[in-house]
């Protein structure tokens, strides 16, 4: 069992003190307003990657839980007019309930029930966004939410402090005991539960978790952007979240994080290519898939930290 | 009342001619195709550009189309789902890949505009005072045709019965001789075909835009689920019982609610017969 060392920690600090002052250096909105895109991929990739990651039952619809977050945030802020700081618990809450309706029927079952259901629920869901405009904006969504702080470099390091928690909060939770369940039920779910595991409980535990992460991340990025919209649904952000993880080194969280900060500064300078942009990621993909199934981040930064250790 | 009877079959033999060929893929390779969508995506597009672009004649155009997305379905099985087979995640993730690319290459070439599909027959047929295209009517006929022979050819050839020995055990089937890679490859041929039919079948009176395999495919997954992964049968069954229930809903409440047929299937199924109608093995 690995445990966090030192150096792991100076470089977790030093990481995010460049991303804090970043924008001091250049100050300009658009690099504030990237890298809190940056900080809520953070976000996502990290809390999937703690589910999913840790207990290898990949979630192919994480874009169901971000997206009830920003429609909670957006319904509370655009319709009903709450104060924003209602809608990061409350988005929170109900992506966590979606996570249990989604959970409960397939988490049990073994076999591919849960990545399919996923991937079907988010995809429907996206599709009742349009279906039933009348209450959600269909195509154009939801806007007019009032932002959470009005000084967007302000806004970029609240967002930054929370991923931050994000990542040592879900860290800490992998490194523990319960953490290492997970992993056992990666390994082996048969033993586990002839070992008096109760296997279903911490499978759906831990997606609650990462699902009540994404919700707030979700959340986070509707009062960044002051509008929702039903692509917040699509398997696309499923996808790009997924790759991310994979970029990062599947179940190190912390690579994730890294990896999504990364590929989404890459993103905006990838801008220039407009439509090719989302072949580049599939492109990106199918090589890790092949050349490096360990990913690059974290495998990384264990041999380049390792005679610290 | 008729009317529901016979727009139901037509999403019946649709849906059937997709959900099978996804069973039947996962049932002998193991394969979780999550491409499969494509496979009908692709199909309505090159039934669009061998007819619309390049005049080719329809009755030819429609089986060029089914072989030229059979043998992509090929390529993609040999070249990057093979080596990868291993493991079943990578399977997962490398057919959504796949699925993405085809999406964003149709988006990139032809747009998202709808696209228009001449029809293979004009004329307007009546049943018992019910309007019905005949195109519909052919997509139907078709459907019951394809899976008639699919299973002719499974039950009745010397290459079916090859076919249902490695679905029932890979490594015996091996020993006898059976060369399974090759069983793979024509297994994902038919897949990839029926799922192409399914698309240019449909294509001249829905909408041919490059998202449109995903939500079939997400219809798929649920007939699949509630029949029973890997079996036929069970999926033809279920591919009638929501086919119907989705026609009764749209007709009794409103067509918006369709949608949601297909998750509460899935989700009753889960909770109450998780291996499905016909599942062979218990999914627990």
């Amino acid at each position: 069992m690995k445990r966090i060392s030192p150096i792991d920690i100076a470089g977790g600090i030093i990481v995010v003190a460049i991303l804090a002052l970043a924008p001091m250096f250049a100050a300009s909105n658009y690099l504030t307003g990237v890298l809190t895109v940056c900080a809520i991929y953070g976000i996502w990739a990290s809390s999937w990657d703690f589910m999913s990651g840790l207990t290898g039952r990949e979630n192919f619809g994480h874009s169901l839980f971000i997206g009830t977050g920003a429609y909670t945030a957006g319904f509370l802020s655009s319709i009903w007019s709450a104060s924003p700081w209602i809608s990061l618990p409350l988005g929170v809450v109900i992506a966590i309930a979606f996570s249990l309706l989604v959970g409960f029927p397939t988490l049990r079952l073994r076999g591919p029930y849960f990545a399919l259901a996923m991937l079907s629920a988010s995809a429907i869901l996206q599709r009742l966004c349009l279906i039933f405009w009348e209450y959600t904006g269909g195509e154009e969504g939801l806007y007019g939410l009032d932002p959470l702080i009005k000084n967007p470099l302000h806004y970029y390091w609240f967002v930054l402090a929370i991923l931050a928690v994000t990542v040592i909060a879900l860290t800490l939770l992998a490194q523990s005991h319960w953490g290492l369940l997970l992993r056992a039920i990666r390994g082996d779910e048969a033993t586990c539960q002839a070992a008096g595991i109760n296997v279903t409980f911490y499978k759906i535990v831990s997606l609650m978790i990462s699902a009540g992460f994404a919700g707030l991340g979700g959340a986070l990025y509707a009062h960044y952007q002051l509008q929702v919209s039903p692509p917040l649904f699509s398997v696309v952000v499923s996808i790009t979240v997924i790759i991310m993880v994979y970029v990062g080194g599947i179940g190190s969280i912390y690579g994730a994080a890294v990896a999504a900060i990364l590929l989404t500064l890459l993103t905006e300078m990838l801008r220039g290519f407009g439509e090719y942009r989302l072949w580049i990621y599939t492109l990106t993909l199918m090589l890790i898939l092949f050349f490096l199934p360990n990913g690059l981040i974290a495998p990384l930064w264990r041999r380049m930290t390792e005679r610290f250790r | 009342m008729l009317q529901i009877l016979i727009y139901g079959a037509v999403s019946s033999a649709i849906y059937a001619m997709l959900a099978v060929g996804f069973t039947l893929i996962f049932g002998v390779a193991r394969i979780l195709n999550l491409a499969h969508g494509s496979f009908y995506a692709l199909g309505a597009y090159a039934a669009y550009v061998l007819t619309s672009l390049l005049g080719v004649p329809l009755f030819i155009a429609a089986p060029l189309a089914v072989l030229i997305v059979a043998g992509f379905g090929v390529v993609m099985e040999r070249f990057l789902v093979r080596p990868l087979r291993s493991s079943q995640l990578a399977v997962l993730m490398i057919t959504l890949a796949v699925s993405l690319a085809v999406e964003q290459a149709l988006f990139i070439t032809f747009g998202s505009e709808y696209r228009n599909v001449p029809s293979f027959v004009a004329d307007k047929l009546s049943i018992g005072g019910v309007d019905i295209s005949g195109q519909r009517l052919l997509a139907l006929v078709a459907g019951v045709l394809v899976l008639l022979g699919l299973w002719l050819f499974i039950q009745r050839t010397r290459l079916g019965a090859a076919i249902l020995a490695v679905s029932q055990d890979p490594e015996a089937a091996q020993y006898m001789g059976i060369p399974t890679n090759r069983i793979f490859s024509i297994v994902m041929a038919i897949s990839a075909g029926t799922a192409a039919l399914a698309g240019v079948l449909v294509s001249p009176f829905l909408t041919v835009q490059p998202t449109m395999g995903l939500l079939p495919m997400v219809k798929a997954f649920a007939i699949v689920i509630v029949g029973g992964l890997g079996s036929i049968p069970g999926s033809i069954i279920a591919s009638l019982i929501l086919g119907y229930s989705e026609t009764i809903v749209a007709y009794l409440i409103s067509s918006s609610w369709t949608e949601l047929v297909s998750l509460v299937a899935v989700v009753v199924t889960l909770m109450i017969r998780p291996s499905g109608i016909l599942g062979r093995r218990a999914a627990f």
